[in-house]
Order: C-alpha cells, then structure tokens, then sequence
C-alpha cells in the first residue's frame, strides 16, 4: 500500500520500474501522435508563411488599383511614364534668346519663302533678294515698313521688282520680330543686333501713323522718314531664355 | 478470388485500357513532338530576327511578324495541347477504369485538330494571320478545331460519369476540370473576338484574359493531373498531404479565372480591370505551391527512384518549374514592375517558363511513362533521355531567366525616356542572343525526343519487361543492367503478358 502523501519514501515503489512505465506510455504517446493516415499531413507552417506572400503581393497589387469597381477611373495616373520629380521633362531646355527668336521666326517666313525662296534669294526677276539686301541688314525701322505695307518701285539694290503686297494682315508684334531676326541671321545675313517683341509692337504702331497709311512704301519714303532702328530697349542676344514662352530661363 | 487472380484480371485490365488508346494516344504525342520540333524551329528564326534582323529576311513568309505568332501557335496548339490530350485521355481512361470505346473517332477528331491547324499555320505564314495573340490563324481555322476537342473529351467525359463508384482521384479533379475550362475559354474568346463585331478594345481585353486563361486553366491543371497521376504512381507512395491538394484545386478554379487583363493595364479600359488581374496573376502562385510542395514532398520520400526513372526526373523537373512560374507571376505584377514587364520580353518569358519550363516537362514524363505501356516496348536508349533531360533543362531555364529579366532591363530602358529608343534594344540585344542559343539547344535535344518516339510507335523498341532506368552514366556495367534482359515484352505487370494475349485471341 502506497501512502500518497510521501510516494518517495516508501520502501516499496521501485523507481526503476516506475520510470520504465513512464516511458513506455510515452512512447506509445509518441508514437499515436504521429500516427497519420496516408496523405493526410497537415499545411506545415512554411508552406502557409510561403502561400502569404502572394497574398501580401496581390494585396499590394490591388492597393494600387484606385477605386475598385469604379468605371469612371480609366488608367491609373501616371502609369505610362515615370515623371521625374526635378520636373525637368516639362521643359525644353533653355536657349538663347537669338537662337529662339529665329527658330520661331523661321515658320513664320514660310509664307515669305513662296517669293522670295526657302534660300532668301528670290529669282531675280519678280522677287528680290533678301540676302545681302540693304534694306534687310540695315536699320531695321525700314524693314519692319517694307514687311507692313508692302513696296513698290525700286529697291535699295536700285532695281524695280515685282509689286511686294502688305503682309501686315494676321501679324502681331511678337511674329514680326522673330521674321525679322530670321531673316537678318539667315541667308548670309547678319545684323548685328536683335530685334526684340517691344520693337516689333512699336512697328505696327508706327505703320499705322505713316501720312500715307494703307499704301506701300516706296524707297525714297523709307530712306527719309524710317532710316532709323525701332524704337525699344535692346536685348542680349545670348540671353538664355524658354525656346517655347521666350522667358528668360535659368541654364543648367 | 483469389488475390492472386485479382492482380491478374486487374492487369488484363490495364492492358486492355492501354491498347484501345494505342492509336490516338501515339498520335498524339507523335504530331505533339513533331510539332512541337518545328515550333522552336520557328522560336529560333523569331528570336535570331530580334537580334540580327537581317537574318533570311529575304522571304517575307519568315519576317519576324508572321514567324513570331506562328512559333507560338505551333508550341501552343500543335505541341501542347496535343500532348495534353494523349495524357488527358490515357489517364481518364486508365483512372476511371475504363476501355476507350471511340478511338476511331479520337484518332480522326486528331486529324481534323492537325489539319485545321496546318492550314492554320500555314495561313499566318502566308500573310492572313488576325494580329491577334495566340488567335492569329485565320477564321476558319478555329471551328473545326473546337469540335475535333469535342469529339475528343467527351469521350472522357462519359468515361467519368460511367466509372466504378468510389473514390475520385486528385488527377480527375484536375481532367475533369481542364476538359470542362478548354471549350469554355476557347470558346468564349474565339466567338467574342471573331464571331461579334463589339468594341475592338474589350475584344484586345478579352485576348488579354484567353492568354492568361489558356495557360492557367487548361495547361495548368493537364499538367497538374499528370504529375498527381505520375509521382505517386512511380513512387509507390501515397500523396503527401490531402488537405494539400484540395487547397490547391480550389484556389487554382477560384482564382484563375479572374487573371489576365493586367496584360492590359494603362490601356483606356476601367482601372479596375488589369489590377484585378494582376493581383489574380499573383494569387495563382498559391495553387503553384500547393500543388509543388505536395508532390515534391511525396516524391522526396523516393529519392532512388527519382534520380532512375525518366518520367520522374521530368515530373519533378516540371514541379520546380511550376514553383518557379508562381514566383515569377508574383513578381512580374506587382507594382512596380509592371509596367517593365508589359511591353518586354518578360511577357513571353512567362509564357515559355509556364508552356515549357512547367507544362511540357510534366508532358514528357507522361510520355516517358505511357508511351512503354501502350506500345508495349521499352525505351530504346535511356541515354537519349538523359540527353533530352539535361537540354532541355538548360535550354529552358535559360529562356526563362533570360527573358523575364532582360526583360525587366528593357522595360526598365524604354521607360527612361531622355534616352533614345535604340537603347532599349541594345540593352535586350544580349539577353536575345542568348534566347536564340537555348531555343537551338532545345531544337536539338526535341529533335532526338521526335525520332525517338517515332521508333517507339514503329514498335521498334526493345522488348524487355524491365523498365528503361536512368543509371549513373559513369557506371558502365550499370547502363546495360538498368536495362535489364532482353527478349520478354511483357509490360503489364507480373503475370499479364500471357493472360492478356490468351484474352486478346
């Protein structure tokens, strides 16, 4: 008989045999605790850890989507292209204000280029020429008149050509400064200064106060009351500005 | 009975189930292999155009724009759903228990499925393909397809619903599921995208959705069935986890469906559509693991008979490559990297490594382990195997790696847009150089593969009852004993040859 409340004093109980029953019943413990049916083993932790990570990825994927279920968001906001943040694709970079100038000037002398030639030279017979022409390089008032109203009898080569119409009609001030710096930096042409937005505003002014205003100029008109250059600040030639607004831009 | 006999009626059994698929089931794999030497062939030109443009650029039927969709309609329906189909109904077959009653009409359902196809091909190269993904071949090509699958599934179908009542294996989860989703995907986008004249858009999505959905739900799960089939099979042991397997299928036909439209995404369809996609993409990794982990636990307990057996050296091969196509759909979508992934040759690389990398070596172990079995011969040379194992291992891992990350490189190149587009190019050239190489490896390891099975079906195979083993090479006097003695045919098991040829006459 085992007294209970002092099982390790007793004489009787023999640990050796005691332990062994012990570890019998845990083997057998041991053994029905891994004891599974055929195919039947559990989602081992790793598997279910690897499974998550799809789970976040897709989660990560839908997070991105915007409004689920929504028909009015077509494409995600700047999916195409990454936009750098230095927000330098937004602008070209910058110019100098000559470089500009003539660049735009030069779409607007498409409509020039129909007389007197994409190459300035006109053909010598109807049309002048504007390279070398003195006219051209000279103090730009002149000119400025010449495009306005349009010419009629010689030139300043002294020659007769053909009547030039007035090409004032759809022409602002900004348009005819830049025709004017690509004509006189192109065709062999180059003046030594620029002509600048100001002066070509000044010029439809000054077109619109001539004593005969709506006819063309002649020579001897040119040569007496506009031999003189545009009224305006001068501008640096170099000055590096927006190719698009003509801004003055910071380089890079 | 006895046990004895039992085993005995139960290889008759076999036998019989074996021989009344000979035809088509070597049809099958025969045209498959066939095919599937000329589509790399054509892998090989398209992806020689991407770095050498000027390579035969002297015939217009092999410029890279008809080449390119030809190669991927030859691997797609010339090879892989081929040798879907002879794995399909071999194991349908065998699993319900069943002879095959319509083997004439399988066989000529076959034929009708090649026919329309060459022509299918050969109208793409000629200049009449529809510019659309993987649906290039001309209008007609597509019906008379469709109903050639018919007449092939349905018997399978039937041979299902007539099984002995019991237990369904995981394999006829998996048969009964890529039967079923193989007319409905094609189906629905065939008659979407041809038969109705709706938005151009949405059918660009619906193709978008038919990639995706042809490579998950039908490729996937006759690939998954197979290896269910194979590797408790050859390893004699049960499958390792129940629980496993029934995660695996239902996460694969709940989540499959929904994948695709992120081919898609930054295209002027509702935001939510390609992003719903892409996190399907990423979820179909969890069946990619479930169904991965299972078999390669089960065939981790045999090591042995891994290493020996050719069909579980492809099997396994095929279950790493299914663990690796998981991986690589999470990361190809996430966020970050789709839009690198879009217009790249990460795309196709996906493609390759889930058709290939995955699919088609899970279809060669099936071929190694049918083919014996329905022709009753052995493998002529196990060291053809070995060749056409290690070959095609390198070839594809390195068109998969190769192509999803100089495929990244690339998209990582178009998108930076202050560099000029040649860039982009120049920064793929490498990485296509290399695709050309591996399609060359691969060409030449199929080639073999091909006139190796010709032989078999020719029955010029050796008659030995004894397994085709993969020994060590190094082990010269092992080569020939993993052959074992020549001169008995008998395949069926201990015991059947005489039984099923008393039964045959």
């Amino acid at each position: 008989m085992i007294d209970p409340s002092k099982p390790d004093l007793e004489e009787s109980v023999n640990v050796t045999e005691a332990h062994e029953r012990v570890v019998r019943g845990a083997a057998a413990a041991s053994r029905e605790s891994k004891l599974k049916e055929n195919g039947a083993e559990p989602i081992s932790l790793w598997v279910l850890i690897l499974c998550a990570v799809p789970l976040l990825a897709a989660g990560w994927t839908l997070g991105k989507a915007g409004t689920l279920f929504s028909y009015k968001d077509i494409t995600r906001e700047d999916y195409v292209r990454v936009i750098p943040s230095d927000g330098e694709s937004a602008k070209l970079p910058p110019t100098d204000y000559l470089t500009a100038s003539i660049k735009k000037g030069q779409k607007i002398f498409a409509k020039c280029a129909g007389c007197h030639g994409a190459d300035g030279k006109g053909d010598g017979a109807n049309y002048p020429p504007l390279a070398g022409s003195e006219f051209v390089n000279g103090p730009h008032e002149r000119f400025a008149m010449v495009i306005l109203n349009g010419l009629t009898g010689p030139t300043s080569s002294g020659k007769t050509f053909g009547v030039m119409p007035s090409q004032a009609a759809g022409l602002n001030g900004e348009d005819l400064s830049h025709v004017m710096n690509y004509v006189r930096h192109s065709f062999g042409n180059s003046a030594a200064d620029v002509v600048t937005k100001q002066m070509g505003t000044a010029a439809l002014e000054i077109s619109g106060k001539r004593a005969k205003a709506g006819a063309s100029v002649t020579a001897d008109e040119l040569n007496a009351d506009h031999k003189k250059n545009l009224p305006g600040d001068p501008i640096d030639p170099k000055m590096m500005v927006d190719p698009i607004t003509l801004e003055p831009a910071e380089a890079k | 009975m006895s046990a004895a006999s039992s085993q005995t009626s139960d290889a008759i059994r076999r036998a019989e189930i074996d021989r009344s698929l000979r035809h088509p089931v070597m049809f099958f794999f025969t045209s498959g292999a066939a095919w599937l030497a000329v589509a790399i062939l054509l892998g090989i030109i398209s992806s020689a155009k991407t770095h050498s443009p000027d390579f035969l650029s002297g015939c217009a039927f092999l410029t890279y724009g008809r080449v390119q969709p030809a190669h991927m309609n030859a691997l797609i329906y010339g090879w892989g759903c081929q040798a879907a189909f002879g794995s399909l109904v071999w194991l349908m077959a065998r699993l319900s228990r069943q002879e095959c009653r319509a083997a004439g009409l399988i066989l000529t359902a076959g034929h009708v499925w090649n026919f329309s196809l060459a022509l299918g091909i050969i109208g793409i190269l000629s200049g009449n393909s529809t510019g659309i993904p993987w649906m290039e071949m001309p209008k007609f090509a597509w019906v008379p397809m469709l109903l050639a699958y018919a007449a092939i599934a349905i018997w399978s179908m039937v041979q299902f619903k007539v099984r002995p009542s019991g237990h369904v294996f995981i394999s006829q989860w998996y048969i009964l599921a890529a039967l079923i989703w193989f007319p409905w995907v094609f189906a629905t986008a065939h008659i979407f995208v041809h038969g109705f004249s709706g938005s151009p858009l949405m059918a660009a999505a619906i193709n978008a959705w038919y990639r995706s959905a042809l490579l998950f739900l039908f490729f996937l799960p006759a690939g998954i069935a197979a290896a269910y089939y194979l590797i408790p099979k050859v390893t004699g042991r049960p499958v390792y986890s129940y629980t496993l397997s029934l995660l695996g299928f239902w996460s694969l036909a709940i989540i499959a469906p929904w994948a695709g439209m992120q081919k898609l995404a930054g295209a002027p369809i509702p935001n939510f559509l390609p992003y719903l996609g892409a996190a399907a993409t990423i979820l179909v990794a969890i069946p990619c693991i479930a169904v991965a982990v299972n078999l390669l636990k089960t065939a981790a307990g045999a090591p042995e008979t891994v290493v020996n057996s050719p069909s579980l050296r492809f099997t396994v091969a095929g279950l790493f490559g299914l663990l690796v196509t998981g991986f690589a759909a999470t990361f190809l979508n996430v966020p970050s990297f789709l839009p690198l992934s879009q217009f790249s040759l990460s795309q196709y690389g996906f493609d390759v490594l889930a058709l290939y990398g995955f699919f088609s070596f899970v279809a060669f172990g099936m071929i190694y382990f049918v083919v014996p079995r329905v022709t009753r011969r052995e493998w002529l040379s196990s060291r053809l195997i070995k060749m056409h194992f290690f070959l095609s291992i390198y070839g594809v891992m390195t068109i998969a790696l190769v192509a999803i990350f100089g495929g990244l490189m690339q998209g990582q190149a178009q998108e930076d847009f202050k560099q000029p587009w040649e860039n982009a190019m120049t920064y793929a050239n490498p990485y296509a150089v290399a695709t050309t190489l591996s399609w060359c490896l691969l060409l030449f390891s199929n080639v073999w593969f091909f006139v190796h099975l010709a032989l078999m079906w020719l029955r010029l195979g050796r008659r030995s009852s004894h397994p085709t083993l993969l020994g060590h090479a190094h082990h010269d006097d092992l080569h020939d004993a993993t052959h074992g003695p020549e001169g008995d045919i008998d395949n069926g098991g201990p015991g059947s040859a005489s039984a099923a040829h008393a039964h045959s006459h």
